[in-house]
Parts: structure tokens; sequence; C-alpha cells
């Protein structure tokens, strides 16, 4: 089984995975807004971020991260398309959006896209 | 339409008011769009003589075909409009995610007239689109007005993904070399395009935007980007400059004799040490990207002994050079510091370094007393340089004649010849006594003395051997001035950046930039069609200019430039060659001996009108 690394410390906030991401699933088209990967820019650090599955409710713990010295909202990092949230979910109609690793077999072209190897795909 | 979004935002402050138009399909192929689409409109809609801070200019927002697409270092808009330095039609472009996001939200340009009875920003969220009163904003710096206007969205998620560019006190106060700041450290800077922005009491535009930009054929431009991507992967130009950003380059300036040292009266400087890459890695913590690039040259510094305070955003190379040597400053925590003062204040670092370098020298040669400045400003002296910089955001103290900027320093202390710039706009850090081809670009150039018109440096110095041209020869850069301003011209146009494309081999990639082009709006471009729109839209360019009232008098180099020669560096003894060139540039050009385009010039580029 493969995955999706991730190594935030790499990325430099080019959002070329958004457009990868969403050329792939929607034909011609881009738009980072209905990308299945979003870059958040938070603090000192780009953090690329991944669909994960949809849930219906707001969460009710509120996390902290802590990275280098400084801490982070959980929030930011989670991977869910949520109520509270308008990233992973498509503009407009509202429908949840999840990584589907771009098909089968998977080629996720927001690893082809990234140049600086933040995502990277991997053997687990 | 592929490519463009098709749609024009145009913005009347007098009125309080805003349309949306169609954008012109066989004009945007013409003009291509950004600085070329941007100059032709403006040429189009007011007069070229009018007073540059009046109501009657307009400043426009444009964005290219290929910005926000995903096309490499797709990620620039340029601002448009009558510059209130140099009197010339201006563009000045920036990075960062300002333009894709204007994409977004589904126009190609925003075209600002009129004037706000009162302070004001911008602010489109798609297609609801509301001038909103901006008095808390006004005398904010960029950073504190981003801020701000991110906490008035109210809504987190969409504070976010809203992008913002503004102007800083340096803007409002009308500043000559104001710039318009993104991201708090991407800037507009050239020319002045700030003021223009702050005489119409325009604080900021914030825009959001969740629409989608087609692209003509999807599977050819996803096929075209990834192969540029991996051809610079593998580039060893772009390899290291993608990863210094292009401050790096002090150190080869220097060795090269190219660097401006004291006000361009050295060609190499003895500290350059303490602003070289080594130094500049001691600082360095991380480096970011603009949309859609794999170079990440906007490097992030902290300081450990808190000097300046914490985290600062890094500059480029002109600003290194002309804050830095330029003022005899070897001290790049200073320089560091400097920079975020213009980006916070809204200023042009360049014009801003080159103001205070003709300052220095006319202090240490005795011809600007102490008692007008208020302290001593000899070359070196980095912290009387931060607090005049900070007076000249603010126009307060001395700073109030240094707004103005070096021509009309120099003149004001009658040493007119100590002005460093070319149609009253401070010299980029290249030396043209050294580059040859350079000189010949800066005395040409549509909106005064830019290096990026025409990028020479990618041939007369960061060039392997069977590309270099000889730095100190004349022969052959007629032709290679008018090439590069052409080829550049059309890179500003289509929405991609200067900068990693000139660092490539062969510079400026003539095959990726038209396969990008022409995947991304399929309107057919040929490589003739491409390099004859960036002709097409230098032509417009001047006739602006020429209708402005500049002639051929006007396209020369300062004094020094022409007349002292270089008393030190592989270039010792030279001075520019200007004469050996220009003639055989205006007759490669298709112009007349006075710099004016023929009528037959003009026809072959559909141009007949704008005579």
């Amino acid at each position: 089984m493969k995955k999706i690394k991730i190594d935030f410390s790499k990325c430099t906030g080019c959002h070329t995975c958004e457009v990868a991401c969403s050329l792939q699933h929607i034909e011609n088209m881009v738009n980072p807004k209905r990308s299945r990967i979003r870059v958040l820019q938070v603090g000192d650090i780009n953090l690329p971020v991944i669909a994960g599955p949809y849930t219906e409710a707001e969460c009710t713990t509120k996390g902290i991260i802590p990275i280098a010295e400084q801490e982070y909202d959980a929030c930011l990092f989670c991977r869910a398309s949520c109520p509270v949230r308008p990233i992973f979910r498509e503009p407009d109609v509202d429908i949840p959006l999840k990584c589907d690793f771009c098909g089968e077999p998977p080629d996720p072209q927001c690893v082809k896209w990234c140049t600086t190897e933040a995502l990277s795909f991997v053997d687990v | 339409m592929d490519g463009w979004v098709g749609r024009i935002l145009r913005v009347d402050l007098t009125q309080g008011d805003y349309s949306v138009e169609d954008l012109d399909p066989d004009l945007a192929k013409d003009f291509i769009g950004g600085r070329g689409l941007a100059s032709k409109l403006l040429f189009d809609e007011i007069d070229p003589r009018i007073e540059p801070l009046s109501p009657e200019n307009k400043l426009i927002f444009a964005s290219g075909p290929l910005t926000g697409t995903g096309a490499v270092s797709g990620g620039r808009v340029t601002t448009v409009t009558k510059s209130p330095l140099t009197g010339t039609i201006a563009c000045s472009n920036m990075g960062g995610y300002f333009g894709p996001e204007i994409k977004f939200a589904g126009y190609d340009l925003i075209i600002v007239e009129g004037k706000s009875p009162e302070p004001v920003y911008l602010l489109v969220m798609d297609d609801d689109v509301e001038i909103k009163p901006a008095l808390n904003l006004w005398g904010k710096t960029t950073f504190e007005a981003e801020d701000i206007i991110r906490e008035e969205i109210g809504d987190e998620w969409k504070a976010r993904e809203t992008q913002i560019a503004g102007i800083g006190p340096a803007g409002e106060n009308l500043v000559k070399f104001a710039a318009i700041v993104h991201d708090k450290h991407t800037v507009a800077g050239r020319c002045g395009p700030g003021a223009v922005m702050g005489s119409k009491n325009l604080k900021a535009i914030a825009v959001r935007g969740t629409k989608a930009i087609s692209v003509a054929d999807g599977e050819g431009f996803r096929q075209t980007v990834l192969d540029t991507l991996n051809k610079w992967k593998a580039d060893e130009g772009l390899s290291y400059f993608g990863h210094t950003g292009s401050a790096a380059a002090i150190g080869s300036n220097n060795r090269r004799g190219c660097l401006p040292v004291s006000n361009y009266q050295r060609g190499t400087f003895e500290g350059v040490e303490g602003l070289s890459w080594k130094a500049q890695k001691t600082y360095l913590v991380s480096r970011r990207s603009c949309f859609g690039c794999p170079c990440h040259c906007r490097p992030e510094y902290k300081f450990s002994d808190d000097k300046f305070g914490e985290r600062h955003v890094g500059m480029e190379y002109e600003t290194l050079a002309l804050l830095g040597s330029n003022c005899g400053v070897d001290d790049l925590a200073a320089v560091i510091k400097a920079n975020d003062i213009c980006n916070d204040l809204g200023m042009d670092t360049m014009s801003a370094g080159g103001t205070i370098g003709c300052a220095m020298e006319l202090f240490e040669r005795g011809y600007l007393p102490e008692a007008d400045i208020g302290f001593k400003l000899n070359f070196g002296n980095g912290e009387a340089m931060l607090e005049l910089l900070r007076q000249t955001g603010l126009r307060t103290g001395f700073g109030d004649i240094m707004a103005e900027g070096a021509y009309e320093l120099a003149k004001r202390y009658g040493h007119p010849e100590l002005f460093v710039g070319v149609k009253k706009l401070e010299m980029p850090a290249y030396d043209p006594r050294r580059l040859q081809g350079m000189g010949l670009n800066l005395a040409t150039a549509n909106r005064g003395g830019c290096h990026n018109r025409a990028y020479t440096p990618a041939y007369e110095a960061f060039a392997p051997p069977e590309r270099l041209m000889e730095p100190s020869a004349t022969e052959g850069k007629a032709a290679l001035v008018k090439k590069l301003q052409d080829l550049v011209t059309v890179l500003d146009s289509a929405g991609i950046c200067l900068f990693p494309y000139a660092a490539m081999d062969p510079p400026f990639q003539e095959e990726e930039v038209l396969s990008q082009l022409e995947a991304a709006t399929g309107a057919g471009y040929t490589h003739d069609d491409m390099l004859l729109a960036g002709e097409r839209i230098w032509n417009l360019e001047r006739m602006f200019n020429l209708k402005a009232g500049f002639t051929k008098e006007d396209d020369t180099l300062p004094h020094r430039m022409l007349e002292e020669p270089l008393p030190d560096g592989p270039g010792q003894g030279q001075v520019c060659r200007l004469d050996e060139m220009l003639s055989e540039y205006y007759q490669l050009r298709g112009w007349d001996e006075n710099g004016v385009p023929t009528s037959e010039k003009l026809s072959e580029l559909g141009l007949e009108d704008e005579l």
C-alpha cells in the first residue's frame, strides 16, 4: 500500500499542487478552491493538507500542535471536510471533496507537480 | 474564453460605482494581456499629457492569460498607469498570489479611474464588489492595513483566502516612488504606482475568488507544464538562483565590476563580504514561492540578536545592491531592515536606494548641508539611511525632499550630474559602463532606467562561455536589446515571471512560453505572432511616451555613465558608448533617426490608428 507523505518543511507555498489536483478532477479547469489538497499559510510554515473523510458535525475538541517553539491550532491540520471550513467542499453546491489518489492505479498529480519534494508517494 | 477569463472590472471612484465589461478576444490575442493589454487600454482611454496624480489618470491591475493557470511561474499581475516619477507610461509587476486571485474572482483586469472623495478600499468577492470606507486604514502601514482588512472580513477562512494589495503612508503622501505592496513583501514598486493609488484615495484592493480559469487544451497544458517543470529541476543556473534568490548575485557582480558603489562612483565594493550569500545564509530560515513557481526566491530571515526585531522577508539583488553597496552600507542586517521599512511604508527599494546614494554623495561633496538633513549622511551610515527612509515614507523632515526622487534632489542642490538614472527613474544595479548592452537598454526602456525591460545580463554576465557576449563590446548589442525587450514584454504580458525564465538556459525559454500560452488560450499563437505582439506592445508604449512629450533627447544615460570612466574593476577606464549602438537600434526597430516609429512599421504592427 502507498500513501502521500507530506514534509511541510519543504513546502514553499507555490500552490502548484492545487492546480494539478483541479486540472485532474475537473476537465480543463483550474480552480484551487475546488482542489482536494490545499496549502495553508500558517504562521511561519506552509502546510499542505489533503482532503480526508467527510464529517457532518463540528468537532468539540480543540487541540494545539507545537512546532519549533510555536503553537498551532490543530483545526488547521485536520483533513476532514467539515461544516466550519470552506475547504474540501465544492464552492456554491457544498458537496464534500475527498482525495482519491487520482484513480486506479493511484497516480497523484499533486506529487508529480511538486518540485520541492514536500509531497512524495511512498510505500507504507 | 480560455486562459483569459474574459471580463474586465471597471471601478469609478469619483462616482463610487463599478461595471463589468466583456474582454474583446481579438484585442486580447493582439496584446496578450497583463502589461500589453493594459497599456493598450490606457493608451486608448487617457491623454498621455495628463498630470499623473490627477483624477484623469487611471490605474490598471492586469493579469495575463497564464496568470493563475499553473503555467510555470504564472503568478504575476502588472499595474499600468502614467508614472508620477517619470511621466512615461509605466508598468510595474508583482508576484505573490494577488494576480491569480483576481482571475479566480472572474476578472482579467481591474481598471481604477477617478478619485474617491474619501479614503476607500475595494473589496471583491467574486461577483460582489464593494467600495468600502477606509478612514480607519488611512495612515496605516501596508502590514497593518492587511491585518485590519482581514479582521473586517470577519470569517476566518474567507479572510485567509483573501489576497490584498495596497499602499502605505508613502502612497498616501504621494511619494513619487511609492509602491503597491501585497502579502506584506511582494511589491509593484518601480515608477510610483502607489502614489497614483494614493492620489485616488484608494488604500487597498482585497480579492477572493472561487471560480475557475479554463484552459483550452487541458491535457496538452498539463504535459507542457510538467515538461517545463522537469526541465527546470535539472537546470544548473535555475537550481542555484531558484534556491538562493537573486541576492546571491552580489558576489559575482562585484567580481564583474558592475556593482553600483557609493552612487555609482565605483564598480567594486570592499565591504561586499558583509552582504554576500555567505552572510545571507547566517540569517536565512526559510524561503517562499509565488503562485505556480518552482523557484522559491523569497527568503525569510531571522535575527538571533533581536537587533531589528524578529523575522524579516529578504530582498532581491537590486534592493541589496542599491540600499547596500550603493549607499556604502556593508551591514546586511541594516539592508534587511531597510527593505522592511520600504515594504511597510510602501516605497520602491530601488529608487529609495538610488535617492539616498545621491543624497550621500551630495552631502560628502559638501553640496548638501548637514543642517538641511538634521544629521550626518556619510556613505556607509546604515542608521542614517534607516532614519531617512522612515522620513521619506512619512514625508517628514528632509524626507519631504527625498520623496521627490533623486533627479529633483540633485537638481535642487545644483548638481544634476549626480543623478544616476534615466527619464528620472533611478538606475538598477548593473553598471552600463561595464555592460554596454545594458546601457542601450536603459536609455531606450519605456519606463526609464529599468534593467528588466531587456535583461541583457543573461548574455553579458550570467552566461556560459558559448552564450557569453563580451560585456565591453557594443557589436550586436542593438539586436540583442531589441530582441530581449520584445521577448520580456511577452513574458510580462502573459503573466509569468521574468526571473526564472531569464535564469534558464537558453534564457527566456521561448518555446516553453509559446507552448504554455497556446495550450492555455488556444488562440492560435505562432512563434512569430508571439514575438510580433511583444514588438507591437513595445511600439505602443513608445507612442504613448512620444505623445506625452518625450523625444530622442530623452534616450540617453546620466552624465556619470557617458563621461566618467569606471575607476576600478574589470571595466576600469570604460564609459558606456551609447552613440555606437543607438542609431543601429532605431534602424532595427524600424524607427526614423528621431526615434519615431515609421508609418510602415506601425502598419506592420497593426498600430496605424496609434500614429
